[in-house]
């Protein structure tokens, strides 16, 4: 084939710009949250993650729509605010990080995150469809519960390239049903269910 | 050659090598932001509609849905509750939104500074105005408020407002109903619009009436109703169209009797004295005496057996109804061709069957004398400070009238206008008020109908607007006044918290209810609809009226008929890109200004389409170019309102021309009126050529059966149907010849039958499981009136191209109304058959486009729908070049980018793609809605989705009811139910074997369409 060296090569694109991945750990300091280029060191993993000390939040009680909305949905402020007020962090790192969120609640703007996940504008992913049929999000998003702060997408994430896309819809994980209790097989190829 | 390299694998190739570039393009620098809210507003969920019931701000006051997404409003449909709109609102409705975003609005309270006009803050603006108000109240000069339509808690305020500072209030409307309401009144001692109940009516005579073009959904519905089919086939109303000229309404009609301008009163007496039997015209008998059929033959210039024959049909008809003549019409004896129809109606016995007197509609109708005398007493000096609302009189009145002079020598001048218009940019303090969609109001069209207008967003924060209702409150405290409220909302709150208040937390909950219906009030008294008040009685009128022909100004060749614009109405929608672009109903022309002349008067002069020609009256002239129509009388020219303008935005300013420039101020006794029909021109040739900037392509099928029609007395005998047009074997066989087209085994036409023969692999070889969606139109129905193309650009995102564009056949719309003449005869009166057919994709089973397309960017679904996927199309337009209905339409430049300034982006749906330039795209049968419907279902446990759950753009805005969308397959869906009608048939399937999934329904005709027309 012909093209075969045109797919190396992409995926040798693909593959540098996953080496810029980070993956922080434990408390950020301001260092990291500028490192990262997020406004605030969120680090997913003390809220998702099931280490010691991590708090095992389930990643819905932020990322509220997922379940009803093509759009997961980011937590307002004031959601963030709402846990914050009582948990002031326990080292100063954190303390000075939960401490912006503060400013931006007294000042009333949003907290400007930048976008790490991003498919293109020419298609459409519903997240209820998939959230309701069993997938779990780690499936997509990679196992983002045991991230610090995000800065760049899980090497394993392929949003960019459809054919990741299709090879689930065309052998989707075991043990998926769809909500009228039917086990999913296969879900559909066709272009339009997506671009349109 | 089986080692070459194929036509795919070589853009293959391309295709990759530009996806890396791109890809090495981007950086850090290009990272997208995250926003969140600051609060959740507890009634929105990301990526999921969110809907508010409010009103439409015109005289007619159609309840609206407004769909919003994450607090934007990006869609406005109707309010299927509402008993006006019943889920349907006009053009100028849908366009509401690019009013509400449009760029030009003003950033903030504007205060003039010499020839400059600077910004303020609104405690300024305020305290300037108060300080205005005060002094010229100490020195004895009036305060006076020229407003358009307010609702009725707003012309409360106002009142209230005036009183505190002994102002008066002077009501002016650019297209104003004031001699069908004078004429009420001398008729049945009645101050009031009558109501015409066209829908029940089985014979209806329009009087030079434009009820479809004055924008009246209710009524558009009602024809529609009337004069189609019903569902057994038994019935058809009979529309007749009397004037000088169609309208869309006119096009609309069975029969065209093209009367002299301005004969309609002698016309409708003679009906009625033909009628008349003993005293049954009551104080009118001897009147009627005076008048018989051979005079109105004499005045209107129609032979007097088809009057007689008309005369006998009204006298016969169960539900007769005759309307009189609206503001196209308005001649110098417009109140009595009125007057004339009301006694006509009331011989013929279709008072309280069809005409309804006393239901309280008073809309719209002031008469111009109130505006001429405001106009002389600015005049005079008398008043110090004037303020207008909701009103353009700079623009919209002739240059006779004297409004600029004497506005622009009252010492303090004050604008409401939330943009730029004429009567503003003389305005020494502009106070933008807020549109309508961010506003608290209320509307009463008529008695039985009160609606609720509430804010379904944040007011656009690129405005710093305020709603006029709370500058009054606010001005009046200014200067001491209490008008019991210290912002509008609180002002219509309280009378309804009055009434309960002794009872606050159940006040709450039912102001809550008020607003999630959007009416104030359950039982509507079926909406006013037949409500007569009391019994009446024809009265002798108390002013002496002239019935006869009126006479024209001047010593032209060629009367002009001056009516407002489908488009823009009285000029006040014309800063619209959607409103410009959209073709107008009748010629298909956007944009521009034209002229139309009678294609024999043309011919007479040496004059040809497109020549610019200098109109000239007695009281001015402009230049315009000229557009042939057979729908205008032979003696007569036509211009629509609405163009021209000199201040009024970045689309709108010095597009077209203005037709109030050829106009004298000739006030209509005894209403008032402004007369639009009242002079003569002449028209000469300049020498110059352009353009029409058109969308039409041929207004004559040639036989190809596009819009097919078939007689009414042949239903039913399918058999031996004679109808028009559908099947082509000769020249299918012709093509075939050559060939052209081979036919496969097609399932005999059935269009449930997808995918083709030997075609169910793959995707599609269950595909006769699902559905296969589809649409049903019915031409007996379509009124081509066009709110369905600006529905549809809102909600696909459809972008303009603009003038110059659309000369170069690059416009951009998904669906088009075609208009073909059938029959169209202007010299005496005769059937009229002019067939309008919407146009989009066809969504053909058998599709030329898709085997053309070299990176199968459109292919067939396997629900049936022709897709286009625009992240797969590279632009060759093969596709378009191949398609026999011309529906697939190119983006040559970025028109979505470059034509849409910051904030009109705001309208867009996120939930369609944005296309950009080197994209082919067409109608997609609104695919981002079946997905939606089917998201919805996968939720609510796995069920199937509902007929009727999925509604198209265009199928939502008819207010005609003749598109419906819905699964093929289903013998029980509504579609299937419709096309299984004798009626059915597919464009250029019988000759092209495209297997269309859009079925039309045949136009059903009075007259016998055997001869193949």
């Amino acid at each position: 084939m012909k093209t075969n060296w045109l797919i190396g090569g992409l995926a040798g694109v693909l593959m540098l710009a996953g080496v810029a991945f980070v993956q922080g750990g434990g408390a950020e300091s301001d260092a990291a949250a500028s490192a990262s280029g997020q406004p605030i060191a969120f680090p997913h993993n003390q809220h998702a993650g099931s280490e010691a000390g991590q708090n095992q939040m389930d990643c819905q009680f932020c990322h509220f729509s997922a379940e009803r909305s093509v759009d997961a949905g980011i937590p307002p402020v004031s959601m963030c605010w709402g846990c914050h007020q009582v948990v002031q962090g326990s080292t100063p790192e954190q303390q000075q990080e939960i401490a912006k969120i503060q400013e931006y609640v007294d000042h009333g703007e949003p907290i400007p995150w930048n976008r790490i996940y991003k498919i293109s504008d020419h298609a459409h992913f519903p997240h209820m469809r998939h959230v309701t049929v069993g997938l779990e999000c780690q499936t997509c998003h990679g196992d983002v519960q045991t991230y610090g702060v995000l800065s760049e997408r899980d090497p394993a994430w392929g949003g960019d390239n459809m054919g990741w896309c299709i090879d689930c819809h065309r052998n989707p994980p075991e043990g998926l049903t769809a909500t009228d209790g039917s086990p999913i097989e296969q879900a559909s190829v066709d272009c339009s269910v997506c671009h349109y | 050659m089986t080692d070459g390299i194929k036509r795919r694998d070589f853009l293959k190739v391309l295709g990759a090598s530009s996806a890396g570039a791109t890809m090495t393009g981007c950086g850090p620098s290009e990272v997208e932001k995250l926003l969140p809210y600051v609060v959740q507003p507890e009634e929105i969920t990301p990526g999921v509609a969110t809907w508010y019931a409010t009103t439409c701000d015109c005289p007619d006051g159609c309840g609206m849905w407004v769909r919003t997404r994450e607090g934007r409003a990006v869609k406005v449909e109707g309010n299927p509750e509402h008993p006006i709109s019943q889920g349907a609102v006009c053009l100028q409705g849908y366009a509401s939104l690019q009013h509400l975003y449009n760029p030009d609005r003003f950033a903030g309270p504007m205060i003039r500074e010499g020839d400059r006009l600077r910004q303020g803050s609104w405690d300024e603006a305020e305290r300037l105005l108060s300080a205005k108000i005060g002094q010229n109240t100490a020195a004895g000069r009036d305060v006076m408020f020229i407003g358009g339509h307010m609702g009725p808690t707003m012309g409360r305020l106002v009142d209230e407002f005036l009183g505190e500072v002994n102002g008066s209030r002077v009501e002016y409307h650019a297209v104003s109903s004031a001699p069908l309401r004078e004429a009420t009144r001398l008729a049945y001692g009645i101050d009031e619009l009558p109501r015409y109940d066209i829908e029940s009516s089985d014979l209806l005579l329009s009087f030079s009436n434009d009820f479809i073009d004055e924008g009246s959904v209710e009524d558009d519905r009602g024809l529609s109703r009337m004069h189609s089919v019903d569902d057994s086939g038994h019935t058809k109303g009979t529309f007749v169209y009397l004037g000088p000229r169609l309208s869309t309404t006119g096009l609309n009609a069975d029969e065209w009797l093209p009367i002299n301008p301005g004969s309609e009163a002698v016309i409708a007496l003679a009906l009625a004295a033909h009628i008349a039997d003993g005293d049954t015209a009551g104080p009118y008998a001897s009147l009627l005496e005076t008048y018989g059929i051979a005079d109105a033959a004499v005045a209107s210039g129609i032979d007097e057996d088809a009057l007689r024959g008309l005369a006998d049909r009204f006298s016969a008809a169960e539900r007769p109804l005759a309307i009189g003549p609206g503001v196209g019409g308005h001649h110098k004896n417009a109140t009595a061709a009125n007057l004339a129809t009301l006694i006509l109606n009331d011989v013929a016995g279709a008072k309280g069957v069809t005409v309804h007197v006393g239901g309280g509609a008073t809309a719209a109708s002031a008469p111009f004398s109130d505006i001429a005398e405001a106009i002389e007493r600015m005049a005079r000096g008398d008043v110090g400070v004037v303020l207008v609302h909701g009103a353009n009189p700079a623009y919209s009145l002739p240059e006779g009238s004297g409004f600029r002079e004497a506005f622009g020598e009252t010492s303090f001048k004050v604008s409401f206008a939330s943009a730029m218009d004429e009567t503003a940019a003389m305005a020494d303090l502009i106070m933008p008020d807020r549109h309508f969609l961010e506003s608290w109001g209320d509307s009463k069209p008529r008695e039985g109908v009160h609606t609720v207008q509430q804010p379904v967003m944040q007011p656009v924060p690129h405005f710093d607007s305020k709603q006029a209702g709370d500058v009054l409150l606010a001005v009046a405290s200014h200067l001491g006044a209490d008008l019991g409220a210290s912002t509008f909302y609180e002002y219509l709150r309280a009378p309804h918290q009055t009434m309960h208040a002794d009872d606050p937390e159940g006040f709450e909950q039912m102001w809550r209810e008020h607003l999630r219906t959007g009416m104030f009030g359950m039982g509507m008294m079926g909406g006013g609809r037949g409500v007569d008040s009391q019994p009446v009685e024809l009265r002798m009128p108390d002013r002496p009226l002239t019935f006869d022909n009126p006479s024209f100004d001047g010593v032209g060749d060629l009367t002009l008929i001056v009516h407002p614009s489908p488009r823009f109405k009285g000029g006040e929608f014309s800063n619209s890109p959607w409103m410009l672009e959209l073709p107008d109903p009748v010629s298909k022309i956007t944009w521009h200004s034209w002229l139309e002349m009678n294609p024999v008067t043309a011919e007479g002069r040496g004059l040809r389409e497109g020549d610019i020609v200098t109109v000239a009256s007695e009281y001015g002239s402009v230049d315009v170019p000229l557009w042939l129509y057979p729908g205008i009388r032979e003696d007569a020219v036509a211009l629509a309102m609405g163009g021209g303008h000199t201040d009024m935005g970045r689309w709108a300013t010095g597009q077209g021309v203005n037709a109030m420039d050829l106009l004298p101020v000739h006030v209509e006794q005894p209403s008032g009126a402004l007369a639009t029909l009242v002079t003569t021109v002449t028209v000469t040739p300049t020498g110059e050529r352009r353009r029409i900037a058109t969308i039409e392509g041929s207004n004559n099928q040639r036989d190809r059966g596009i819009a097919a029609a078939v007689a009414f007395t042949d239903l039913g005998h399918s058999e031996e149907q004679h109808s028009d047009g559908v099947g082509h074997h000769d020249e299918l066989m012709e093509l075939q010849g050559f060939g052209g087209v081979q036919p496969v085994d097609a399932h005999d036409g059935d269009p449930t039958a997808y995918p083709l023969p030997g075609a169910d692999h793959g995707l599609y070889a269950d595909a006769h499981e699902g559905p296969r969606w589809g649409l049903a139109i019915d031409l007996d129905k379509c009124t081509g009136c066009s709110a369905c193309i600006v529905a549809c650009h809102a909600e696909n995102n459809v972008p303009w191209v603009g003038e110059d564009q659309v000369v170069m056949g690059r416009d951009m719309t998904w669906l088009r109304i075609e208009r073909y003449y059938e029959h169209v005869d202007a010299s005496h009166a005769s059937h009229l058959d002019v067939r309008f057919l919407p146009m989009m994709c066809q969504h053909c089973g058998n599709a030329p486009c898709e085997p053309v397309c070299p990176v199968y960017a459109t292919y067939h679904t396997p629900e049936g729908i022709n897709a286009q996927i625009y992240n797969r199309c590279v632009g060759t337009r093969y596709c378009a070049n191949n398609c026999p209905y011309k529906v697939r339409v190119y983006n040559w430049y970025r028109y979505t980018d470059e034509n849409v300034p910051e904030p009109m982006n705001w309208q867009w749906n996120p939930d369609v793609t944005v296309r950009t330039n080197g994209i082919m795209e067409k109608c997609s049968l609104c695919m981002h809605n079946i997905r939606d419907a089917e998201n919805r279902a996968a939720l609510e446990g796995g069920r199937e989705v509902r007929d009727g759950e999925v509604r198209c753009a265009c199928e939502s805005s008819c207010s005609a009811e003749a598109i419906v969308f819905g699964d093929l397959r289903d013998p029980e869906s509504r579609v299937s139910q419709i096309i299984n009608s004798e009626r059915t048939y597919r464009v250029l399937d019988d000759l092209l074997n495209t297997q269309p999934g859009v079925n039309y329904l045949k136009k059903v005709t009075h007259h016998d369409v055997s001869e193949g027309h």
